[in-house]
């Protein structure tokens, strides 16, 4: 239940000028839910929740296509009207990116699994092309992140990837800000962020962060939020410098931070606070603060509930929630109005984990 | 493979340590018509109808003693008939239990009346060898030919030691052939077009001794590379697209048995079985490859003396499992000192009158080195005590009480008593009509996986604790002297308590959270009869299971009470048919699954219903003591694609050529 998220990424599709809808496509306005499925039974799944509908379509993909995704789903991005998704099978050798038209969900071409290994997110970073992170290959756990990570360069025109950019070893949170990439890691013990040039696809830098940095996301002052080496960090995108650390103190101790998302209009930062009680119970809470504050004290919780995964509508600013109660039944998506009032809560698919919002 | 956050690492972890740790009605009127068209079985389902007398000369079996429970015995013609079969596969036709597989080759766990895998008793030679940490067997890495007689047995009151018989209990057992004298030679080939090899060779000797002395035994190699080779792309199928993982599964295995039997009858024994079983999946990549080694070291010295019997046992149970390069596999190794001594008492009136009394005890040391405990090595001891007692009233009226007590180092099981009826209604010339009841207590100790897993581990987790009733009607009827028929309905109710489940709401920490209650009924006919000089064998069975959770343990399970349990069917069937005339052979197995949840609350795609058929024919030829089999078979005749538990398509269709020579 503690899988990192990163819901951020979600907003830089916003913008995208070739998303109007036509009004005969069955997937217009609205939000695709990523239901990461379970593991091992390889079944997840994307949802399709219209604006202004409680309605929600399941398993899009099977729909459109009479054939399932046959894997977990780790993400879903969409570039210049096609959409693309991560398919992350449990076993070795059996992952996949599947390309749709983002109108109709009708596949239009299929990145096979001898060219991507255990994709993790995707982003757009121009009207052509999109990262998608991997982690390739792992090893036994707990030497799970034995490969060195890399970015696969997907080419929308052509349909296919076009490059491999080695990065560090579990890499996973990406964000784009300007001509730049921002990508992090889990769990791998590697402390830097790699900075990666999109004109170029090629790593230009790295920034010492700490250990298992995840990149937020940019706030409106423009400073790229990391969570790295347990503590917040704000990051200068320009000189990658690190200019504050923002203390976090939880509402009491022992509890630990995570799903962070930066707001629509990136002034405000949600995340969870969460730790296990006496009987194993995962107990927590959604909180919020100014991306201004130099020290967070965690006090008055937003919402009184831990989500599997967690994002803010870029458009009216709503909060969305994924419930997984188990990964053997239907999870529940709550929506909430940006100040933590319940809208209301809708039967998902399993494990719903990520959101992605489209205009 | 994915590896993921430290949870779901866990979480992958817990499966690989589990793994070692769910219609159509036309359909079943088409398989249940068969089986009463061509109707008829013989002794197919036929329990052992010895009389007090006969089985007074030496210590009763176990299976005697659980009166009125279904019991259905599998006997060496079957098995060798079968002999490149796992288990598992055998099993899926032949009963109505269904299987959990994770693709051909790779692990299958058994689900009996919709109770999960580890809620089965596997028992060789009297002695349980599911594996230790898991509580469960890999069915698929069980030959048929490790072992010469088989006891399917149907509900709670399995045997003697009674950890795990919660759904049911399978008894593999190794015996003696006294009867054919000298040195029987016997190698057998079999290769399928799927890239799937096997080869069997061995030898069984009785040599008689002087003075009333026999000495037998039975040596037996096996070994087989199974690819299970369909292609690499996805397969498709009436617009179902299922995707192919690429497997290599090598399996090895020896048996000795060695009997040695004084002019009294006191037989001593030594039997030997060691089996190694090396899955890779995807094995041509380095980078991807997973492996898991599982081998088995298993040997049993017992001692029959009179009614005594004295049993000394050792099992190591071996699991590696790595990827990739394989260099640092995660280990896992369980040694099993057992001790068992029982004894028979018996106050025989008449063949039909009498009471016969078994007292035992078995002790098992633990020594448990598992990567996932620590680095600590675990052991304990546990003490079975059992009393089973017996009595025949008449030749119309056997009842039997059984007594059983487990002690574990740390926290003790609930006893478990069952009782046991079996009234014949009828008995003339023609018709025999049984009824059957059974009410019993099960129980089956926390795996040592629930209890020493670091963290996930629960050392609190109590016992899960079943209790079974069943009740049945039973018509056997002879239409002439080479026509019988049997049919049977059987009715059962087992509600278990304290079922443990690897909970995700708490980062997957083990709980005896879940009750639930399995309830359905059986049917099932058997014909055996011969039209001219054709032998003809059909059986069939048709099982209705509902298996549903019952209480609710958390905010969101009124979204699962009640519904059926992730992957079982609710209604099965399956049928075997055979007919010999002369050198040929044909045999038929059917099976048809209705359709499987594969989540609690049934939400996303269910796994459709599917059908399965093979086909068999054989040709025997024999000239005077040598004999010449070859025989050819298509498995999955119809093609059907339906999926496994990962999702990727099971077999298709492939053609097998076996050929066996001997000289028995």
């Amino acid at each position: 239940m503690k899988r990192t998220l990163i819901v951020f990424c979600a907003f830089l599709y916003s913008c995208n000028p070739d998303d109007n809808t036509q009004p005969e496509q069955p997937y217009g306005k609205g939000v695709i839910v990523v239901n990461e499925g379970n593991f091992t039974d390889n079944n997840g799944t994307l949802s399709f929740l219209p604006t202004g509908s409680p309605a929600l379509s399941y398993d899009i993909f099977l729909k459109e296509n009479t054939r399932s995704l046959t894997g977990g789903v780790s993400g879903y991005g969409e570039v210049n009207g096609k959409g693309i998704i991560l398919v992350d099978n449990s076993g070795a050798g059996q992952d996949k990116i599947e390309i749709v038209d983002a109108g109709t969900f009708k596949s239009e071409a299929t990145i096979p699994s001898a060219e991507i290994e255990n994709p993790r997110e995707v982003v757009k970073v121009s009207n052509t092309k999109a990262y998608v992170t991997a982690w390739d290959a792992t090893g036994n756990w707990p030497d799970t992140y034995i490969n060195p990570g890399y970015i696969a360069v997907l080419d929308l025109t052509t349909n296919k990837l076009t490059k491999k950019i080695p990065v560090q070893h579990g890499a996973q949170s990406i964000v784009v800000s300007g001509n730049e990439a921002f990508v992090g890691n889990i769990y791998s013990g590697r402390t830097v962020i790699s900075v990666v040039d999109i004109t170029t696809d090629a790593v230009k830098q790295t920034i010492e962060a700490g250990a298992n940095p995840q990149v937020i996301g940019v706030d409106a002052n423009n400073k790229l939020w990391v969570y790295a080496g347990g503590a917040l960090k704000k990051i200068n995108p320009s000189s990658k410098a690190i200019e504050s650390t923002v203390k976090l103190n939880p509402a009491s101790a022992g509890q630990s931070p995570g799903k962070f998302v930066l707001s629509h209009d990136k002034k405000t930062l949600y995340f969870t606070l969460s730790a296990y009680d006496e009987n194993w119970n995962e107990v927590g809470q959604v909180y919020s603060t100014s991306v201004d504050a130099t020290t967070i004290n965690a006090t008055t919780p937003l919402i009184r509930k831990v989500f599997y995964g967690m994002a803010a509508d870029p458009e009216t600013g709503n909060l969305y929630g994924g419930l997984a109660p188990s990964f053997k039944q239907a999870g529940y998506v709550f929506r909430y109005q940006p100040n933590g009032t319940l809208i209301d809560s809708i039967k998902a698919e399993i494990a719903p984990a990520k959101f992605f919002f489209r205009r | 493979m994915t590896g993921r956050s430290t949870a779901d690492s866990l979480r992958e972890t817990i499966y690989y340590f589990q793994r070692l740790k769910a219609g159509g009605l036309s359909g079943i009127i088409g398989l249940l018509s068969l089986g009463s068209l061509v109707c008829l079985p013989y002794s197919l389902f036929a329990q052992k109808e010895l009389t007090l007398c006969e089985v007074e000369v030496k210590g009763v079996r176990p299976e005697r003693f659980m009166t009125g429970q279904k019991i259905r015995d599998v006997d060496s013609t079957d098995l060798a008939r079968n002999r490149f079969s796992t288990l598992a596969d055998f099993l899926q036709f032949q009963t109505p239990v269904a299987f959990k597989s994770y693709g051909a080759g790779q692990l299958a766990t058994i689900s009996f009346r919709g109770t999960s895998a580890g809620h089965t008793a596997l028992l060789w030679n009297g002695v349980n060898i599911n594996f230790p940490s898991l509580g469960q067997t890999d069915f698929s890495t069980i030959p048929l030919t490790g072992f010469d007689e088989m006891t399917i047995q149907y509900g709670s009151a399995a045997s003697c030691v009674g950890t795990d018989a919660v759904g049911g209990s399978i008894q593999l057992r190794s015996l003696p052939d006294f009867k054919t004298e000298g040195l029987q030679l016997i190698a057998a080939l079999r290769a399928e077009t799927s890239e799937n090899f096997s080869g069997q060779g061995g030898l069984r000797f009785h040599h008689p001794l002087a003075g009333s002395r026999k000495l037998s035994g039975k040596t037996l190699l096996y070994g087989s590379s199974i690819r299970n080779n369909f292609g690499t792309e996805p397969i498709t199928r009436k617009g179902k697209t299922l995707p192919v993982e690429p497997v290599h599964t090598r399996q090895a295995g020896a048996v000795q048995d060695l009997y040695y039997m004084n002019p009294k009858g006191d037989l001593l024994s030594l039997n030997l079985w060691f089996s190694d079983n090396d899955l890779a999946v995807q094995p041509d990549v380095i980078m991807l490859r997973e492996i898991t080694r599982t081998r088995a070291y298993r040997g049993s010295l017992s001692y029959q003396w009179g009614k005594t019997l004295l049993r000394t046992a050792y099992i190591r149970d071996i699991t590696d499992y790595g990827k990739g390069e394989n260099l640092n596999p995660s280990h896992t190794q369980v040694d099993r000192y057992i001790l068992r001594a029982e004894h028979d008492l018996s106050w025989i009136h008449d063949c039909n009158k009498g009471t016969n009394l078994k007292l035992g005890a078995e002790t098992v040391y633990f020594n448990a080195l598992v990567d996932g405990y620590g680095k600590a090595r675990k052991t304990e001891t546990r003490l079975d005590l059992y009393a089973l007692l017996r009595h025949q009233f008449s030749a119309r009226l056997s009842t039997s009480l059984n007594l059983r007590q487990a002690l574990v180092s740390g926290y003790n099981p609930p006893f478990t008593p069952s009782v046991g009826l079996e009234y014949t209604l009828v008995k003339n010339n023609r018709n025999r009509i049984l009824l059957p009841v059974s009410l019993a207590r099960s129980y089956r100790v926390p795996t040592l996986n629930e209890r020493y897993w670091e963290v996930l581990g629960n050392p609190d987790i109590q016992p899960e604790t079943g209790f079974n009733k069943e009740a049945g009607l039973v018509w056997q009827h002879k239409f002439s002297e080479i026509t019988q028929t049997r049919a049977g309905l059987t009715v059962f109710h087992n509600l278990i308590d304290n079922w443990t489940y690897w909970n995700p709401e708490k980062n997957y920490r083990v709980e005896n959270l879940q009750q639930v209650l399995s309830k359905g009924l059986e049917l099932e006919t058997s014909v055996q009869s011969r039209i001219e000089k054709t032998r003809l064998t059909v059986q069939a069975q048709y099982t209705l299971t509902h298996a549903s959770q019952q209480k609710e343990y958390g905010a969101y399970t009124q979204d699962i009470i009640g519904k059926q349990l992730v992957y079982v069917p609710r209604h099965a069937v399956s049928s075997t048919f055979s007919a010999t005339r002369k050198a040929l052979s044909v045999d038929i197995q059917q099976q048809f699954n209705s359709r499987r949840y594969v989540t609690f609350d049934h939400s996303g795609q269910p796994y459709m219903p599917f059908y399965l058929m093979n086909l068999r024919l054989g040709y025997e030829k024999r000239v005077h003591k040598r004999i010449l089999n070859t025989a050819l078979q298509v498995n999955n005749v119809t093609d059907v694609l339906y999926p496994n538990q990962k999702k990727n398509a099971m077999p298709m269709r492939s053609v097998a050529l076996s050929i066996l020579i001997g000289n028995f």
